[in-house]
């Protein structure tokens, strides 16, 4: 009974390593579509609402030339979870998102799910999308 | 002791004296019935086809050829969520066309981001100066909430229709159809650009934006092209409908309704301090960094007249000046209620005089008076006219009449259609050849209550309390407007 028990209890501690370990299974990719084709996109991809918030850092970040034919990122090889993206297209290339006197975006700006802004950046839960295995999202950056 | 017959009924009048008095009983009533002039607040569907407009009075002035274009909301509410406050309403841009004595009317609404997202909700979402929004709104910039309803700029073949805290919307002056908002330089997109653009004699177009206690200061070509934008501070952060130049100066009148935080809708954002004064900064249109201030007691204002410079330096200008806010705050709500008592007393025409010496007056007068409008031939210069809108009484809103103030003999003439018409803004607009101040027609619509219907009514400037010289009738009646622009 005690090596069947201790057999038992093996199996459950494997069983929960398992579950939590990461498990490297989720493939993101933005396919954007932009109004000129200057500049670069910059995307950043979050893994929780405290990062997405600007507490910390993005979990993978890209630039894509918005010149190229296929302006495409895929972030690779992500455990399953929540994610949400943000992206402004960096028109002038001058790496920051530049504004009116008045501090008001004057490059375009987008979030996963296309979610829509409302009096400043998309909501997590708003922007936020569960990921498993291969997701494709087309963001509209007009 | 058995209570006479009249003690009895002195004690039942005392008791409905203190139940209700007739003026509560009517203010009550006020209050459940949807008011005559509710019609000036009603939505509009659709855009509304040009159509032929019926002479119903005199006839067309000779050399009267012309757009009038106007603007101002259209439509309020939706099943899922409506406007809450008079300047929120999607913008809707109307035409009179007057061309060989005939008169047309067509109307088209401005085709923004807002009315588009609203449209698909079918629910008012967007935040607005009085009107709170809700959580669908999607605002990714100012622009997004930019209702384009407030005034109109002619330039070339467009029309742009002005909001307040936004870029202007560019439409066509042909068939009033949506171009796109305007920007005037791309580092400027989506700076604000008020709804009171002023000319210069030189043909020059100067108009402001304000964010907080900052004012992009706005120098545009004759053809609508920008020439010079540059950034001022202003010594507090006032809520500013209008300013006014003269042709060497621009004057920002900062009245004491301050924006004190961040919030929205706007109005919840400020706060009425009249003891702090009405503050009139005067800059060198030449040199921005060349300021003078002014002090006056403090009042409240949403429109100014064109201001002029005389040869020993002073600088007047007119205003439409109130009390206090509450109209701006409670009264546009009621508006588009349809029904209650709008409180607070209708603004009165008054004379503001900055002196050399830095002193500053202002002479109110008796004409209750909103909208003023001049010559525009005269923009920036001396002149003695103003034309306004007249006839507001307290607990009513909107006006009946027009009225022209003569600011050199004091006097004040003026026509009322009365009660059962709501009046508009009415565009100075000069006789051909001409160049009197007087020798102008004033071209404005009304809302006949009684027939439902708008009207186009022509003053002759000079003789304006012979009433209109011409009036053409529409098939329908539009919701009041705000301000107009003419096109000749």
């Amino acid at each position: 009974m005690k090596t069947r028990s201790a057999l038992w209890a093996t199996a459950a501690l494997s069983v929960a390593a398992l579950a939590s370990a990461p498990a490297f299974a989720a493939d993101i990719t933005f396919d954007f579509d932009v109004a000129a084709p200057t500049g670069r996109i910059m995307v950043a991809l979050f893994d929780s609402e405290a990062n997405y918030g600007g507490e910390g850092q993005p979990v993978r970040y890209a630039m894509v030339e918005a010149a190229d034919a296929q302006k495409t990122v895929t972030f690779e090889n992500l455990p399953d979870g929540d994610y949400a993206m943000r992206a402004f297209h960096d028109l002038d290339g001058d790496g920051k998102m530049n504004t009116n006197p008045f501090g008001m975006p004057i490059e375009p700006f987008a979030f996963s799910n296309n979610a829509a802004a409302n009096m400043g950046p998309a909501s997590w839960a708003r922007a936020k999308f569960a990921a498993t295995g291969a997701v494709v999202q087309s963001i509209s950056l007009k | 002791m058995i209570p006479s017959r009249r003690s009895f009924l002195m004690g039942a009048a005392a008791l409905s004296a203190a139940v209700a008095t007739p003026e509560m009983v009517r203010a009550a009533a006020a209050l459940d019935v949807a008011a005559d002039w509710a019609i000036a607040t009603r939505d509009v569907e659709d855009d509304v086809a040009r159509q032929t407009m019926r002479l119903i009075h005199g006839r067309a002035p000779t050399g009267l050829q012309g757009a009038l274009f106007r603007n101002g909301p259209g439509r309020f509410r939706r099943p899922g969520g409506s406007v809450t406050h008079w300047f929120d309403g999607d913008g809707l841009m109307r035409a009179f066309r007057i061309h060989d004595g005939q008169a047309t009317l067509e109307a088209r609404f401005a085709d923004t981001p807002k009315r588009r997202v609203e449209t698909e909700l079918n629910a008012v979402v967007t935040p607005g100066f009085g009107t709170r929004g809700d959580p669908r709104a999607r605002v990714g910039s100012n622009d997004d909430a930019n209702a384009a309803n407030t005034a109109v700029m002619a330039v070339g073949n467009q029309v742009w229709a002005l909001w307040e805290g936004g870029s202007p919307l560019a439409m066509e002056a042909s068939d009033l159809s949506t171009r796109g908002f305007v920007t005037l330089r791309d580092d400027l997109k989506a700076m604000p650009f008020q709804a009171h653009p002023r000319r210069a004699p030189d043909g020059s177009i100067w108009n402001v934006g304000t964010a907080g206690d900052r004012a992009v200061i706005w120098r545009l070509n004759p053809d609508g092209g920008l020439n010079q934008a540059e950034v001022i501070r202003l010594p507090r952060a006032s809520y500013m409908h209008d300013f006014t130049a003269t042709d060497r100066h621009l004057i920002l009148v900062l009245q004491p309704w301050v924006f004190e935080r961040q919030a929205l809708p706007v109005i919840d954002g400020l706060a009425w301090r009249p003891e702090a004064g009405t503050q009139v900064m005067v800059l060198d249109k030449d040199d921005l960094t060349r300021r003078r201030l002014y002090d006056l007691p403090g009042f409240f204002h949403f429109h100014l007249g064109d201001a002029w410079a005389e040869n020993d330096g002073t600088i007047r200008f007119d205003v439409a000046a109130s009390g206090d806010p509450r109209f701006a705050v409670d009264g546009a709500r009621v508006l588009v209620e349809g029904h209650g008592v709008v409180p607070g007393d209708p603004a009165r025409l008054s004379l503001i005089t900055l002196r050399p010496d830095g002193r500053a007056e202002m002479a109110t007068t008796e004409a209750i008076g909103e909208f003023p409008k001049a010559d525009p031939r005269r923009q920036g210069l001396k002149r003695s006219l103003t034309a306004h809108t007249s006839g507001e009484t307290q607990g009513r809103p909107l006006p009946t009449g027009l009225a022209v103030q003569d600011w050199d003999s004091g006097r004040s003439r003026g026509f009322h259609f009365g009660p059962h018409h709501v009046v508009e803004e009415a565009v100075f607009v000069p006789k051909p050849g001409a160049t009197a101040e007087s020798d102008a027609w004033l071209v404005g619509p009304s809302i006949n209550l009684q027939a439902g219907r708008t009207e186009l009514h022509v003053f002759d400037v000079a003789r304006i309390e012979d009433g209109p010289v011409a009036t053409w009738q529409a098939d329908l009646a539009l919701p009041a407007g705000f301000h107009g622009a003419w096109a000749g």
